[in-house]
This record gives structure tokens, C-alpha cells and sequence, in this order.
């Protein structure tokens, strides 16, 4: 008769076995992933003085603060628009519902330069958009405002569909419960929804910030200037060779995964509210 | 009146019901009935404020309360999950209310105390809800919905989720809680047994109208429908239309046989007779005659073990369901064998069925 430990090393053998089946084409594209990572590194630890000239370099250093802030910035005001507007979307059923699904996808499907038109059209100073608000000294060509509003348009459907999915999941009946407690439909959604939806708003702005800072053809589309890491990257490119985009690619790679591991930790039990995990 | 639904229609998706009305009186405790699909969540949730009707109006302690929004009625509410807060603990959940209402931090510190004693949650005060059992999920939820002292309590099903012995001490707890505040609660049910335990009114509705309302009793004994009387446990309803009648009694055609009754019906008319599995006896072919029961011949098709005794399966002039309780030993029937199963008048019931739908009665 087998003790319980062997049946146990048995079952973790045999969920792992069965499980091959899956990781082998999975790790196909992890497999491609690490080689890209590989084709930046290896070259910049052959030619070390490049990262260290990135390193040093004062124009490296403000594009890298300007796409970090402005990812920042696009983040926030995802966070005060998209968060009401995907609760909407999750507690609405009206018939209008689905275009205003479809119009929150758009900047998903379209092409980055058609992205980068748009925004240049809306908000340009001649602009539907951008002519009022330079009337009260909010301009966007080639200023911050510019990259900000550029990489708020590409990572809307990221942040809204990541928080409305989170919406969806908190039960009407909850919401209900609290608002026959006393709590008005905005006290509610406050202190119960809002809450209960934390994993999912810090997720999407996960997604959001990612997007925003990896966005270069619909930014120097809108602003060239004040220089954005993509943008120093696809120029350096051009002017000083692969070396140098290479390194500075590196250091951004570097940045972010150190970013998104810190963020992990720190949201680990974000929104985790059993106590017995 | 506590709670008052006069003529309210609501139309959700596929669904609707339309002119209901309904009374739930002071300190009582009502049972709403119905099968999956009736209307009774719907219903409940309207009174609650969390759909809006379109025609009628509600009333809560004679205030018209049609068009205020769910935190300005003062009706509990729990669902048959609880819907607890699972980001609050079980003393911050129960504080919840008393916080939205703008209480002083003191006074719902005294109120939340009170509450956790009487509930005895003390233990679990600083605990989250998801690793609660069903019947502290319960004791929470009631504790949470009486902490802002609301006029009426709905609750969707409360006891659906609980194993069947933390069921029965749930019901006593909630039914003396009931009668000690003098609460007015209406609950939803889709079981008689929780009606019988809880109810001083029972009200059946189906399809989005109420069928019958009354004591737990009068409604179960006397069901005006046959969807009442599938509920109030009536196996067997066998579809007939009533012959002569004399000394208060009536000759029912079933088929090629009869059947007689207690009650007075006019001739002619279409009549669902519904008989208890428990109120038939089953005897050998052998037994003697008597013109005081119905002696219904056939045969036993099949027997299945039951918690109580035997059911048995009877085929006759038209089947039957036939309860036996007690072992095995006291009797002796196998599949095939002729038997006789007999009725008395007074334990078949007769609803009178109409052409037209929702125009079944009772038959005096």
C-alpha cells in the first residue's frame, strides 16, 4: 500500500506530465520573448561603454523622466474618466451600450499612425479640441500636453475593459444590500464597488502605463518634442547606430521589469480580503 | 398595513407581472411562495426599491415609497447568499448601515456591541466574511440589516443555502427574533415546510400573479390551484368533471372510473382531484367493501424506498403515487400483484379548473 506521501509525489508528477502537453507550445513564444531580451543584452555587455554612455547621457535621462511622467499623467486621468465610464458600462443595459463599447475598443484595432492622425487632428492647434484649449493656454504640438493626450487615446481600451471586467464581477446584490443600508448609489459605489474592484483598477493601469510608454507613432505624430524614450530610441537608431539604441532599449527593458516586479509585490494582496489565504 | 402593494406592473426583459397587490400586516411574518420563475425575487426586489415599477404604488408604513430610491425606504434586505461586504470585517459589515446614516462613531460602536452580543458574533468581529460558515454568514447578515432599525425586513431565500440542520436552528433563531422585536418580515420560499415553521401568511404567486394568500394552513389545505396544490405537497391531481352530487358530496368522472368527494359542485363541470400520497391506504385485493371510502382496483407497478417508508406506484383506472410508512415487515406487496387503494371522500380535494387561465377555485 502506498503512503500518502508517495500518492502525493505521484499526483504533483503526473499533473506535471499532463501539463507538458501545454507548456511545450506555450514556451514557444516565451522562447521568442527571451531571445528578443537576449539580442539587446548580450551586445550591450560586449560593448559596455554604450550603456554607460546612455547612462550618463542628460538627454536619456529627461526623455526617459518626460515618457515616465506623461505615462503617469495619462494614467490618471484614465483612472478619473475610464473608472466611472467602465462601471457604466458594467451596470448599463441600454441599447447604446454596444457603440460606446465599440468606440472605447477603436484605438485597439486602428493602426498607430491612423491613432497618431487622429489625435494630431483633434488636438492640433486648429483643432476640434486643441483650438479651445490653447484659448486658455493648453497647447499640445510639440508640448507634454501633446504626448499626454497622444497616450491617453492608446491605452483607453486597455484601462476600460480591464476595470469593467472587474465591475462585472462585484454582484448587483451587493450594491443593492448597501444602498437598502442607506448609502446613496455613489456611496455605494465608493465603498463597495470601488473597492471590491481593486485588483482589476491597478491591472488595467498596469496595462495603461505599459502601453502609454511603448507608444511612439501616434506621440511624434502630436509632439516630436519634448522627446520621449521611444522616440530617442528610433533616433539615436538612425543617427548613432544600433549600439546606441540598443543601450538605451536595454535600460529601458531593465527599468520596466524592475517597475512591474516592485508593482507586483506591492499589489500582491491588493483587493485579497480572505482570511484564511 | 406595513408594507402595501397596490396594483404595481414591472416588465423586466421577457418577463412581467402586471396589477399585483399585496398586504403584509404589522409584527407579522409573510411567506411569499412560487415556483422557479414566478416573480418573487422581482417582486421583492420592486419593494425594495432596486427596480422601478411602472404602474402602482408601494407603501411602507403608510408612506408612498413608489418613486423613492432603495436607501430612502427603510426596508432590510438579504439575499439568499447574504451579500456580505468581503472587504469588511464582520464588525465593520455590521457598522456599515449605521455609517452611511451619519450615526456618531460612539453611538455605533454601543450599537454594533449590542448586536454582536445578541447574535453572538463576538468571536468573529475582526474576521472577513469569506471564511464564515453559512449559518455565521446568516447571523451576520440579519445583524447587519436590524442595526439601522429598518421597518421591514426582505429576505430572498435566506435558509436555500444552508445544510438542512443549520437550517431548522436558523429558522427557529429568525422566527423568535421576529416575534420578540415584533418585526414584519417578508420572506421568499419555494418550500412548504419553511412556510408551516415561519409563516402567520403564506401568498403563492406564479407567473407574475398571486394565485392565493391566507394562513399557512387555509392555503395548503384548501389550494385554489393546482400550481398551490403541487407545492402544498398534492402527488396526485387527476383531471375529471363532476357527476351527481348528494349529502354534500360529489361523483367525479376520472377517466372510465369515479371517485367521490367531499364538496358540492355543479354537474358538468372540469374539476382537478387532488389527493396526498400519504392519505391513500393500499390493501389486498381481498379487503372487504364499505360505501364510506373510494375502492380503487389495480395493481402495484413499483416500490422505492423513502426516508419515511415505501412509495408505491399504483396503476389502476388512473396511477397513483401511495405513501407507506413504517418497515417493510408491516405489509407485503410486490410488483404485479392486484391490490386496492382506498380514499377517503374528505381527503380529495377539488379545484375547479376554468377554460380560461387564472380562473381556477376552490370548491366549497
Amino acid at each position: 500500500m502506498s503512503s500518502p506521501e508517495h500518492s502525493l509525489k505521484k499526483n504533483h508528477w503526473s499533473s506535471g506530465h499532463s501539463l507538458a502537453a501545454f507548456w511545450i507550445p506555450g514556451m514557444i513564444l516565451v522562447g521568442i520573448i527571451a531571445l528578443a531580451l537576449l539580442v539587446i543584452a548580450v551586445p550591450v555587455f560586449q560593448n559596455p561603454e554604450y550603456l554607460a554612455g546612455a547612462a550618463s547621457d542628460p538627454m536619456v535621462f529627461q526623455a526617459f523622466f518626460v515618457t515616465f511622467l506623461a505615462g503617469f499623467c495619462a494614467v490618471g486621468i484614465l483612472a478619473i474618466t475610464g473608472t466611472p465610464l467602465a462601471y457604466a458600462l458594467s451596470r448599463s443595459d441600454t441599447p447604446w451600450k454596444g457603440i460606446v463599447e465599440t468606440l472605447v475598443d477603436i484605438p485597439l484595432v486602428l493602426p498607430h499612425t491612423v491613432a497618431g492622425l487622429m489625435v494630431y487632428l483633434l488636438f492640433m492647434s486648429r483643432g476640434l479640441l486643441g483650438a479651445p484649449l490653447g484659448g486658455i493656454g493648453l497647447t499640445f504640438e510639440d508640448a507634454f500636453p501633446g504626448i499626454v493626450a497622444a497616450m491617453v487615446f492608446v491605452a483607453i481600451p486597455y484601462y476600460v475593459n480591464a476595470v469593467r471586467e472587474g465591475f462585472g464581477r462585484v454582484p448587483v446584490q451587493l450594491e443593492n444590500v448597501a444602498r437598502s443600508l442607506g448609502a446613496s448609489r455613489a456611496r455605494a459605489f465608493i465603498t463597495v464597488s470601488l473597492p471590491l474592484t481593486t485588483r482589476h483598477i491597478l491591472y488595467g493601469a498596469l496595462l495603461a502605463w505599459g502601453r502609454a510608454i511603448g507608444e511612439f507613432a501616434a506621440v511624434i505624430m502630436i509632439a516630436y518634442f519634448p522627446v520621449v524614450i521611444s522616440t530617442l530610441i528610433y533616433y539615436r537608431f538612425n543617427t548613432g547606430g544600433i549600439e546606441e539604441s540598443q543601450a538605451i532599449a536595454f535600460i529601458l527593458i531593465l527599468l520596466c521589469l524592475v517597475l512591474f516586479f516592485v508593482f507586483r509585490i506591492l499589489t500582491r494582496r491588493a483587493g485579497v480580503y480572505d482570511d484564511r489565504s | 398595513m406595513m408594507i402595501a402593494v397596490e396594483g404595481v406592473s414591472l416588465i423586466r426583459g421577457d418577463f412581467s407581472f402586471a396589477r399585483i397587490s399585496l398586504q403584509v400586516p404589522e409584527s407579522s411574518y409573510t411567506v411569499l411562495m412560487g415556483p422557479s420563475g414566478a416573480g418573487k425575487t422581482l417582486l421583492l426586489e420592486s419593494i425594495g426599491g432596486f427596480l422601478q415599477v411602472t404602474d402602482g404604488r408601494i407603501l411602507v408604513a403608510g408612506r408612498d415609497v413608489t418613486i423613492l430610491p432603495p436607501e430612502k425606504r427603510g426596508i432590510g434586505f438579504m439575499y439568499q447568499d447574504y451579500s456580505l461586504f468581503p472587504h469588511l470585517t464582520v464588525e465593520e459589515n455590521i457598522a456599515y448601515g449605521l455609517k452611511m446614516k451619519g450615526i456618531a462613531s460612539r453611538e455605533r460602536a454601543d450599537t454594533v456591541n449590542t448586536l454582536l452580543s445578541s447574535f453572538s458574533l463576538h468571536p468573529l468581529a475582526h474576521r472577513h466574511t469569506g471564511s464564515l460558515s453559512g449559518g455565521e454568514k446568516q447571523r451576520v447578515a440579519l445583524a447587519r440589516a436590524l442595526a439601522t432599525r429598518p421597518s421591514a425586513l426582505l429576505l430572498d431565500e435566506p435558509f436555500a443555502a444552508l445544510d438542512p440542520e443549520a437550517r431548522l436552528s436558523c429558522m427557529d433563531e429568525v422566527k423568535a427574533l421576529q416575534r420578540e422585536n415584533g418585526l414584519t418580515i417578508l420572506q421568499v420560499s419555494h418550500d412548504c415546510d419553511e412556510a408551516y415553521r415561519l409563516a402567520d401568511q403564506v401568498v403563492v404567486m406564479d407567473k407574475g400573479r398571486i394565485l392565493q394568500a391566507g394562513t399557512p394552513a387555509a392555503v395548503f389545505s384548501r389550494p385554489v390551484h393546482p400550481t398551490i396544490a403541487a407545492l402544498a405537497g398534492f402527488e396526485n391531481m387527476l383531471e375529471g368533471t363532476s357527476g351527481a352530487f348528494e349529502s354534500g358530496r360529489t361523483l367525479l368522472s376520472i377517466g372510465t372510473a369515479g371517485i367521490i368527494a367531499e364538496g358540492m359542485v355543479p354537474a358538468g363541470e372540469r374539476i382537478l382531484a387532488c389527493i396526498r400520497s400519504r392519505d391513500i391506504l393500499l390493501a389486498g385485493a381481498d379487503i372487504s367493501r364499505s360505501e364510506q371510502v373510494n375502492r380503487i382496483e389495480g395493481q402495484v407497478i413499483s416500490m422505492v424506498a423513502t426516508d419515511h417508508g415505501y412509495q408505491v406506484r399504483f396503476a389502476g383506472p388512473f396511477p397513483l403515487l401511495i405513501d407507506i410508512t413504517g418497515d417493510r415487515s408491516s405489509w407485503e406487496y410486490r410488483p404485479g400483484e392486484r391490490v386496492v387503494a382506498l380514499v377517503d371522500p374528505e381527503d380529495v380535494h377539488l379545484i375547479r379548473l376554468s377554460k380560461r387561465q387564472g380562473e381556477e377555485g376552490n370548491v366549497p
